[in-house]
């Protein structure tokens, strides 16, 4: 039925309706009798306007509003529908709405059961305000328990809105939306006479449950008890038929289950069984909560894993993408339960959902182990040319991390991405396949000459200016080092023929880094030949810069050349850039009269910078579509956040000591360990030690809190007994002046090593605290003027070798391996760890014991049953310090290691061994 | 990542012009009563406040959804659920830890809905010739946010259909026979209509 002659000269396209037009035939609304047809079809206009985004100005609008209110005395069923719905709509922007009030509310009388009822009560609700909810009470109770849903429905999902405005009032219907949310029935609908008789389908809609449970649960939000009722009661088989409803009761049970850990076990008994509900709804939602809950155990995951495994064979795509969107997340941190169900997720890769593609990716990526990732890469790479660069993007970095994790595959991996560089591509995608080249050069040497020659031949006919520089920057840095310096030099001067001015400057200087401190004549000649004719260049840069390299080639002292075109150093980045902000941000002016001192900044090798960025990238989860949750993360936050509060804390804490004057003569510090704890969370007094190591000092910082209420703490300070007295004398404390109720102080104690700054001392410290207690007066809230001494003793613990080892990065173990071996000494250790449940366990502690790097991908465990694991770090002497762990397991010994550590300092290797025994 | 205990589940309900990307309806949701309400946080806000915000998104997703098909996609951090119809595109838009498959319902309750109600094809021409039908079907399907119903039987059995004709009363005039004829004739056109609507 086509009544609309609007549409008769518009074939495409929106008819064009103009605002203006409309509020002029608006006059039709007073007009009398009322022409329900031709109203409708105004009325029609009018949702059209604002379905399309149209608003109507107030004034308008009220017009508008109150010209519409007219209608209701028309008695056509179908226009009153349409009014209601137009009235609902403008209600927003309208003024005084609530006069029509009593006549919306003739509409929602229980007497009436026409088609509008449930229009007139969703109206209702959007003019009313706070102060006149009262009114329509009875009106909303009675349509609470209606027995047709949709008036039900309608009614609940009305309190709902009202909730913020009125929860008082809304409270009050308690028990008729309890009844609303039991109830079952499956009549109802229209019981006027010939209704039944006609074909009409009955509305036995169930949503009523799940508007009733969602508006329960907002009203007894603060009562627990209220809401395990509630759980348990719908949550019965049979109780509740929707399966909407029944996602809200999962909600509820995972909440509830977080909030207490006593209701953890019967909630997991429901969400279980809600696992093999009927509705894949409900499913998808229960396994989603399993895996958000906390230390949710392996056996409960694979339940839920399963599940979602049948689901991934299904033809419809959302089934897919939810399911798969749940394993990925489980995936992330719990990779093995997953695995089973590779072979299902393989078949997806090429799945046409982008969405259900990427995530099939990113999860097999996690999930892999190194013998399927050859299969991998051929199937990516199979499909790679039709998609968009974003997808590209995704893929790129989700390989760049698997590349670090499993160096052995680089050979592949490169392969591809060399593929993958020469496809069409825009800008953000090529840097994302060169930053994974740079990334294999820096971390897997033995792809470097090869990915070294890709580079040179992508930089040939590169069409972005950025990252020809940045590729002529790395191949100046790690080209001088290879065996065949110079077959990059004519990749580069190529450049410095064809190029625009900038990449011309940058191939200047890595040019030049071929020329400086070259050994071989040959070369260091034919560099300058070439540095001679970049003098004259049109660019002025360019003249400069190959005037100046030019100039430091010739000079006969190597040593100014280094300093200037291969210095390893680096500052400190993270720390400059806070530094740098402090000073900008500052309040105080005085700040501004000293120009910002650099040398303030730390110096970091190359090693040390690269060591922290690999582990960043590593731990970084493989690139998702989702941002980082809560959830698991909650129990254990990831390596990533943990490597990066350590090095804020780093900073936190050599800024506190710096404040201290006592301390400023110790100089700078040279490792801060992280905090250990020394008694229980739930003790009177919480006490914690960061030890930090300084050239010829050692300074404990003891975190104390007082947890006792209404008493304060003055003159707090520790007396560390170190054992071995004769290496380590204690210089000063400084005290906490007074500690107030769950608030931290700190108490440093300084010790200076005996045997001057090469010595490293270990030796267990036992502390007690001692302190004056006064209790504070609770009339005055002033403590009382005298109080009592008193002594509180805290557990030992150890300095040991660990704590003067810093984490460092080498590309090349075995390398390093044999040069400290040769040098240095040895020091081995067999030890049993019952307490460790997985190979991939001890790693991690162990690592984190020993304070020691990973290399060349060791801290992943390929086999759960046998792996060895290859570690390096350096003193805060600079000594290198390498150890080789070689671990097995078994199921009923736990996991059995021998530790070899080589260091090339006298007597560090039996020192790092010790500190795990 | 539980999307929490609230009912406003859906953030917008679009229906656009798979050819040229306008806009034939749509629907972003905003809690009521929520602005009157300044001291307690808004519990669901909608992202995409104003017009400038909803085109620029429109725009993006049907981009986005163009040459695709399957349903579902992740979309500036929310989860769209979508489906081509002839020349048209339907979207449901839902917080990104929304169960999928209740947002996949929404959708389908949209579409089936269409195709009852308009029993021939749905594209852009019937439905802006069926406007009324359309926005009262939506309105059913959701109410700001919360799903109302997902039965496309039920939706479309609630969605009343326009008069058949407006009632011209100078021409019903009890003394001749032609005015005897048009009221009978109104009477049976009521009558008709009355039963269609099951009242």
């Amino acid at each position: 039925m086509s009544y609309g002659k609007k549409d008769e000269d518009a074939d495409s396209g929106l008819v064009k309706i103009d605002r203006t037009q409309v509020f002029q035939e608006a006059r039709l609304f007073n007009s009398s009798p009322i022409q329900p047809r031709r109203c409708r079809v105004l009325l029609t206009k009018i949702a059209l306007l604002l379905y399309t985004g149209e608003k109507f100005p107030t004034t308008e609008a009220t017009t508008l509003f109150f010209g519409i209110s007219k209608l209701f005395q028309n008695k056509d069923a179908s226009l009153r529908q349409m009014v209601h719905l137009v009235i609902k709509e403008l209600a927003n922007s309208a003024e005084d709405t609530i006069m029509v009030t009593s006549t919306i509310m003739k509409d929602t009388g229980g007497s009436t059961d026409s088609i509008y009822r449930p229009n007139a009560i969703r109206a209702l609700c959007r003019i009313i305000d706070a102060t006149t909810v009262q009114s329509i009470e009875r009106v909303m109770k009675t349509a609470i328990v209606d027995k047709n849903p949709s008036v039900s429905s309608s009614a609940l999902v009305s309190s709902y809105h009202l909730l913020p405005i009125a929860r008082d009032v809304v409270k009050r219907w308690q028990s008729e939306t309890q009844e609303a949310a039991a109830s079952t029935k499956s009549s109802g609908g229209f019981s006027l006479g010939f209704s039944s008789s006609g074909n009409l389908p009955v509305n036995n809609s169930t949503m009523t449950q799940y508007h009733a449970i969602g508006l329960l649960y907002q009203m007894r939000m603060h009562d627990r008890m209220a809401l395990v009722k509630m759980v348990q009661q719908f949550g019965a088989a049979g109780a509740v038929r929707n399966p909407a409803a029944i996602v809200m009761l999962v909600r509820l049970a995972a909440q509830l289950a977080e909030e207490d850990p006593q209701l953890r076990k019967p909630m997991m008994q429901l969400l279980d069984g809600w696992l093999r509900h009927k509705s894949e709804m409900v499913n998808f939602e229960a396994a989603k909560a399993i895996c958000d809950m906390r230390d949710v155990s392996d056996a409960e995951v694979s339940q839920a894993v399963h599940v979602l495994q049948m689901f991934l064979s299904s033809p419809r795509a959302v089934t897919k993408f939810a399911a798969l969107r749940i394993l990925h997340t489980i995936a992330s941190f719990k990779p093995h339960v997953v695995s089973v169900c590779n072979q299902d997720i393989e078949m997806l890769i090429s799945n046409s959902n982008r969405s259900i593609a990427t995530f099939a990716i990113t999860t097999l990526l996690k999930t892999g182990n190194e013998a399927s990732v050859d299969r991998l890469m051929k199937q990516i790479s199979g499909f790679m040319s039709e998609i968009t660069d974003e997808f590209k993007i995704t893929i790129v970095e989700a390989i760049r991390t698997l590349c670090l994790k499993f160096p052995s595959k680089q050979a592949g991996m490169l392969q591809f991405l060399s593929g993958i560089l020469r496809d069409e591509g825009g800008y953000e995608f090529k840097r994302a396949v060169v930053e994974s080249m740079f990334d294999l050069i820096k971390f897997v040497p033995e792809s470097k000459e090869e990915a070294l020659a890709h580079l040179c031949e992508f930089i040939e006919d590169c069409e972005f200016t950025k990252l020809a520089v940045r590729i002529l920057h790395l191949l100046g840095v790690e080209g001088p080092k290879t065996s065949q310096p110079t077959k990059y030099i004519r990749y580069i001067y190529n450049r410095v023929v064809l190029e625009n001015a900038i990449v011309r400057a940058a191939a200047v200087t890595a040019l030049a880094k071929f020329g400086v401190g070259q050994k071989d004549p040959e070369v260091k000649r034919s560099v300058e030949v070439l540095l001679t004719r970049c003098l004259d260049d049109v660019d002025d840069e360019v003249r400069d810069r190959a005037a100046l390299n030019l100039r430091l080639m010739h000079e006969e002292d190597d040593e100014l050349a280094d300093r200037f075109v291969k210095n390893e150093n680096m500052f400190s980045l993270p720390f400059f850039e806070q530094q740098l902000v402090e000073y900008v941000t500052s309040d105080d002016k005085s700040a501004f009269d000293t120009p910002f001192d650099i040398s303030k900044i730390p110096v970091v090798t190359r090693e040390q910078a690269d060591a922290e960025d690999r582990t960043k990238k590593l731990t970084a989860t493989t690139p998702s579509l989702k941002p980082p949750k809560a959830g698991p993360t909650k129990a254990a936050p990831s390596a990533a956040e943990a490597a990066a509060s350590a090095s804020a804390a780093a900073q936190k804490y050599a800024q506190e000591l710096m404040q201290i004057p006592e301390m400023k003569e110790f100089g700078a510090v040279l490792k801060s360990s992280p905090l250990v704890e020394l008694t229980e969370a739930e003790t009177e007094y919480v006490v914690g030690v960061v030890k930090h190591i300084f050239k010829e000092h050692i300074v404990l910082q003891y975190e104390i809190k007082n947890t006792l209420p209404s008493t304060i703490l003055e003159n707090v300070s520790v007396v560390a007994t170190p054992s071995e007295e004769d290496e380590l004398e204690e210089v000063f404390i400084v005290q906490a002046e007074k500690l107030e109720t769950d608030v931290p102080g700190k108490v440093y104690v300084a010790f200076r090593k005996v045997n001057g700054e090469g010595s490293l001392p270990i030796s267990t410290f036992s502390n007690v605290l001692k302190f004056t207690s006064k209790e504070i007066d609770p009339t005055t809230n002033e403590p009382e003027e005298s109080g009592y001494d008193d002594e509180y003793e805290v557990s030992d613990f150890d300095l040991a070798g660990s704590d003067y080892v810093i984490p460092t990065f080498a590309s090349n173990f075995a390398h390093v391996w044999e040069q400290v071996g040769a040098q240095g000494e040895e020091a081995e250790e067999t030890l049993q760890l019952s307490g460790v449940k997985s190979i991939a366990e001890a790693t991690e502690q162990l690592a984190k014991a020993l304070s020691l790097q990973p290399l060349e991908g060791t801290d992943v465990p390929v086999n759960q049953t046998t792996h060895t694991l290859k570690l390096l770090g350096k003193t805060v002497n600079g000594g290198r310090v390498v150890a080789n762990v070689r671990m097995a397991y078994s199921s009923k010994t736990g996991v059995a290691t021998k530790i070899t550590v080589r260091s090339e300092e006298e007597g560090v290797a039996a020192l790092v061994v010790a500190s795990i025994a | 990542m539980s999307p929490g205990m609230s009912l406003y589940s859906v953030n917008a309900i679009l229906i656009l012009s798979s050819e040229d990307g306008s806009r034939i309806f749509t629907k972003y949701y905003n809690p009521p009563h929520q602005a009157a309400n300044p001291g307690g946080a808004p519990a669901v806000q909608n992202p995409y406040p104003d017009k400038t915000a909803q085109t620029r998104f429109e725009k993006a997703l049907l981009q986005k959804t163009a040459k695709q098909t399957g349903d579902i996609l992740l979309f500036d951090n929310r989860i769209v659920l979508y489906k081509m119809e002839s020349d048209v595109a339907l979207y449901v838009v839902g917080g990104v830890d929304e169960n999928e498959i209740l947002l996949y319902n929404v959708l389908l309750a949209l579409r089936d809905s269409l195709h009852l109600l308009f029993k021939q094809s749905v594209d852009k021409r019937t439905i802006v010739e069926n406007y009324d039908l359309v926005s009262l079907a939506v309105d059913e399907i959701c109410d700001d946010g919360v799903v109302l119903e997902t039965d496309p039987t039920i939706i479309v059995q609630r969605c009343s259909k326009a008069p058949s004709q407006d009632v011209n009363l100078s021409r019903i005039d009890p003394f001749s026979e032609q005015g005897v004829n048009n009221l009978a004739q109104l009477g049976k056109a009521k009558l008709t209509d009355w039963l269609r609507q099951g009242l």
